[in-house]
């Protein structure tokens, strides 16, 4: 059978502009298959990895980072960083436990969301304010804390008999843990503000470019100063719910929390530089994270051996990104909407 | 022949950028390369110093062919390329900058004292004077300019590239840089020199290439081109210059400024401004009317003057959001550091100075968004198909007219519009004319700044003229020619 070189041509276009379709949807959902295979995988060499019970478990235990997560995205999409939210996190989660041990649960709760609030509008003050650069603003707010969390608690423990306390934390409905109810509703409700008020689109304009920002009127500092309020807001959060689960909390409760929660947000392809990145993204990078330490324990491989993986993933997920991001300059953003038509009725000819 | 492109095609996504360019450069001439915004110049630009692949052709230099896809290889090959984005490394020295990469060195140390002397030779042999210790960043854009054409020189690159060199200079300036370009043509180097301005191209080449549609259509010796002829060969059609709209400017008036000062920038300026008026700024770079207007704009915390908004005194803005509650509103030079946010979508941009009038609340309304932002674009000229991809993939004078169409969504009573045509191809710049008056027949007052004396001149009801930092002479349309701007200039300048 032969086929015309009209229908040759056509299909020749077809394939190419599929290929280009590929590509991008490639550059854009990348991220989310590689999720799907790393669960597959794990699921397949691990049979107790899809079951309810470690799904669920998974939820509980990565509620703190998670919801964390959701709020650096809104600090790194408006183009700042918070480096303080591991000592700010173990001080809000003394707080509840300290306030818990003579008061009702809910007071313990709230104390903890006011001292994270207190932390987020210093931290926005100073870097928005006093106009410091985030980094070291926040490592040095994060220094601070964790020695007022220290020095207030002597570095002791504090225990929480009254079993209400534990609810929030370990509580769960039909199996699923409160807490990991918390955790969805802020992935959604943040990733709803991003992508659909006002609010969220200065905050990728700011993060975009701030200079162009104020020049058409947003206030820029109030914008990214409200981010760091959300972090503070989250640890507080985060911190009840950690010393809920625990009935307990002391200072340094987990100072790794913050490698955990940047890496959820930037492996999930949210850009450093600010800007470029959405919500969805960072539940994608949860989920990565989450499916990998607990594809370790379940193998009952040595923990020590995760940092180095997780190390390498930041580095692979940065590389992928600048590899991504060349690509995307050789063939510019979004083909799919530049037709020839379009092209045509912009052509100076047709304009004149 | 020391370069030459046969059969290069170039496609991106959708978008046929070139198809079958031969381009042939010959040693020691200045080739012009001009064509309308999207016409393809920037692409074979961009292929000939490998910043970009080409899908299928051949390039050669000095007889061999080059590999695509490898910038190094072009400098290896002697081809080196200025940008309108300068690489300059600010915190070095300007002899440091010249020898950059290829320091001259006795064993492990940088031999200032070499150096120094290299620098001076190179200096001389272009007529330039320019201090080596001196640090770049201090440098005007024209003498960082000039550093890369020294370092071009330095590495004895026989094939100069440079993209729209002169858009950022003033009229002195550029003397200058046509004078450099010449004394390399001396000396043997050959010069791809693209640009917008016909006249200088004109003036400056040896041969002009034009390019239309992603295809090379002419190359003809300098002495058989017009301007007209340039246009025509453009556009593929004769440009019809359409008849400047007859307004009648109120006698309101809207902004009356005295004694403004800016410590170290501005000094005393005084002016008023009418409705449905249009002002233009004149004077060099550095004159003082990009400051003037960011000043206006509350862009300027230092600033201070007496200040009447339609007959009201107010406080004098110092942030933005209080002048654009004065209605007053800066579209800035820079497009893509101050104008745009280049992630965001077109159609986001143009709502970003007033997103309450596309939202219910605090919620977005995307269609309602789309919708103004499609009305507002098309009535300058802008295909309305393209509004949801990122500002960043537009061409300069689509990127133009989103800036201004940001500030069509948001109609502030006085629009002060920076450098409003710089990077626009002629029939932009007609566009963007008759867009301001038009603007300016509805009744907004604008207040126009451009290094392009001629379009204040063609657009402007009245000129005020500026130098260093103060405010020299006023020219009614009457009276307003670019030869008088320069006049008022200069005896100002040379005193």
């Amino acid at each position: 059978m032969t086929t015309s070189p009209a229908a040759h041509e056509l299909g020749r276009r077809l394939t190419e502009k599929a290929g280009r379709y590929g590509a991008v949807l490639l550059r854009t959902y990348g991220i989310v298959l590689a999720f799907v295979v790393l669960v597959a995988v794990v699921a397949a060499s691990s049979p107790r990895f899809a079951t309810q019970t470690n799904i669920f478990n998974l939820f509980s235990e990565w509620a703190p980072a998670g919801i964390m997560a959701v709020a650096m995205t809104f600090v790194i999409l408006a183009g700042g960083f918070d480096l303080s939210i591991a000592s700010g996190f173990s001080l809000c989660a003394v707080t509840a436990a300290a306030v818990g041990r003579a008061q009702d649960p809910a007071v313990a709760f709230l104390a903890a969301l006011g001292v994270g609030l207190a932390i987020g509008l210093v931290n926005g003050v100073l870097v928005e304010g006093a106009k410091i650069n985030p980094f070291i603003t926040t490592v040095g707010t994060g220094f601070v804390l964790n020695g007022i969390a220290l020095v207030a608690t002597g570095n002791i423990a504090y225990l929480v008999d009254n079993p209400d306390f534990g609810t929030i934390g370990a509580g769960r409905w039909h199996g699923f843990p409160y807490a990991g109810m918390i955790l969805i509703f802020c992935l959604v409700a943040g990733g709803l503000v991003l992508a659909k008020t006002v609010y969220g689109q200065s905050i990728y304009a700011v993060g975009g470019n701030a200079e162009a920002s104020r020049l058409s009127g947003i206030r820029v500092g109030t914008t990214v100063g409200s981010t760091y309020v959300l972090s503070g807001l989250s640890m507080g959060v985060a911190g009840s719910i950690t010393a809920s689960q625990l009935n307990s909390a002391q200072a340094n409760i987990n100072p790794n929390i913050v490698f955990d929660v940047i890496t959820i947000v930037v492996v999930g392809g949210t850009s450093l530089a600010g800007g470029i990145g959405s919500m969805w993204r960072t539940a994608v990078g949860l989920g990565i994270i989450a499916t990998i330490s607990n594809a370790f324990s379940l193998a009952d491989v040595n923990p020590d051996y995760q940092d180095i993986v997780k190390g390498c993933i930041i580095i692979g997920a940065l590389a992928l990104d600048v590899y991504a991001r060349r690509l995307a300059g050789r063939t510019r953003t979004r083909p799919r909407q530049v037709t020839r038509r379009t092209y045509r009725a912009q052509s100076p000819r047709r304009r004149a | 022949m020391v370069l030459s492109t046969r059969g290069i095609h170039k496609s991106f996504p959708g978008v046929r950028a070139l198809h079958d360019v031969d381009f042939d450069l010959r040693a020691g001439e200045i080739h012009g390369l001009v064509g309308s915004n999207g016409a393809g110049k920037s692409t074979l630009v961009r292929i000939i110093t490998g910043a970009h692949d080409a899908d299928a052709g051949l390039l050669e230099a000095f007889g061999h062919k080059v590999r695509h896809g490898d910038p190094r290889a072009r400098r290896r090959a002697g081809i080196a390329a200025i940008y309108q984005e300068l690489t300059i490394v600010p915190e070095l020295s300007a002899a440091a900058n010249v020898f950059l990469g290829r320091p001259l060195h006795r064993g492990p140390f940088v031999s200032r004292s070499e150096t120094h002397r290299a620098f001076r030779q190179l200096t001389t042999r272009l007529g330039l004077a320019i201090d080596p210790d001196v640090r770049a960043a201090s440098l005007s854009v024209a003498n960082q300019q000039m550093l890369e054409m020294l370092r071009a020189l330095a590495a004895d690159h026989r094939i100069l590239v440079m993209d729209e060199p002169t858009a950022s200079l003033g009229p002195a300036e550029r003397e200058r840089l046509y004078e450099t370009i010449r004394g390399l043509r001396e000396e043997g180097v050959a010069t791809v020199f693209v640009s917008h301005h016909l006249d200088e191209v004109l003036a400056l080449c040896d041969r002009v290439s034009v390019m239309r549609d992603g295809e090379l259509v002419a190359t003809e010796p300098v002495e058989r081109w017009t301007k007209d002829s340039l246009v025509t060969a453009m556009l593929g059609h004769v440009l019809v210059k359409p008849p400047p709209l007859r307004r009648t400017i109120a006698e309101e008036e809207v902004l009356r400024v005295e004694g403004l000062s800016v410590p170290g920038v501005l000094a005393d300026i005084s002016f008023t401004l009418r409705r449905g008026e249009i002002l233009g700024l004149g004077g060099l770079v550095g004159s003082g009317r990009t400051e003037l207007l960011r000043a206006l704009a509350g862009a300027d915390a230092d600033a201070d003057g007496r200040l009447l908004v339609r007959g009201r005194e107010r406080a004098w803005p110092r942030t933005v959001r209080s002048a654009l509650a004065l209605g007053i509103a800066l579209a800035p030079e820079a497009r893509k550091s101050q104008g745009l946010v280049l992630s965001l979508s077109a159609a986001a941009n143009v709502s970003l100075t007033d997103m309450r009038t596309v939202a219910s609340g605090p919620l977005l309304r995307e269609r309602t968004r789309l919708r103004r932002a499609a009305e507002i674009m098309r009535s300058l000229g802008f295909g309305a198909s393209r509004l949801r991809e990122p500002a960043g993939s537009f061409s300069g004078g689509n990127q133009q007219k989103l800036v201004v169409g940001k500030w069509l969504h948001r109609r502030p009573e006085v629009l002060l519009m920076d450098e409003f045509t710089r990077g626009i191809d002629v029939g932009g710049k007609a566009e963007m004319l008759a867009v301001v008056t038009r603007l300016a027949g509805e009744g907004m007052s604008i207040i126009i700044v451009s290094s392009e004396l001629e379009e204040l001149v063609e657009g402007a009801d009245r000129i005020l003229v500026l130098a260093r930092g103060r405010l020299i002479g006023e020219l009614g349309r009457a009276d307003a020619s670019v030869e008088r701007i320069l006049r008022l200039v200069f005896e100002v300048e040379r005193s």
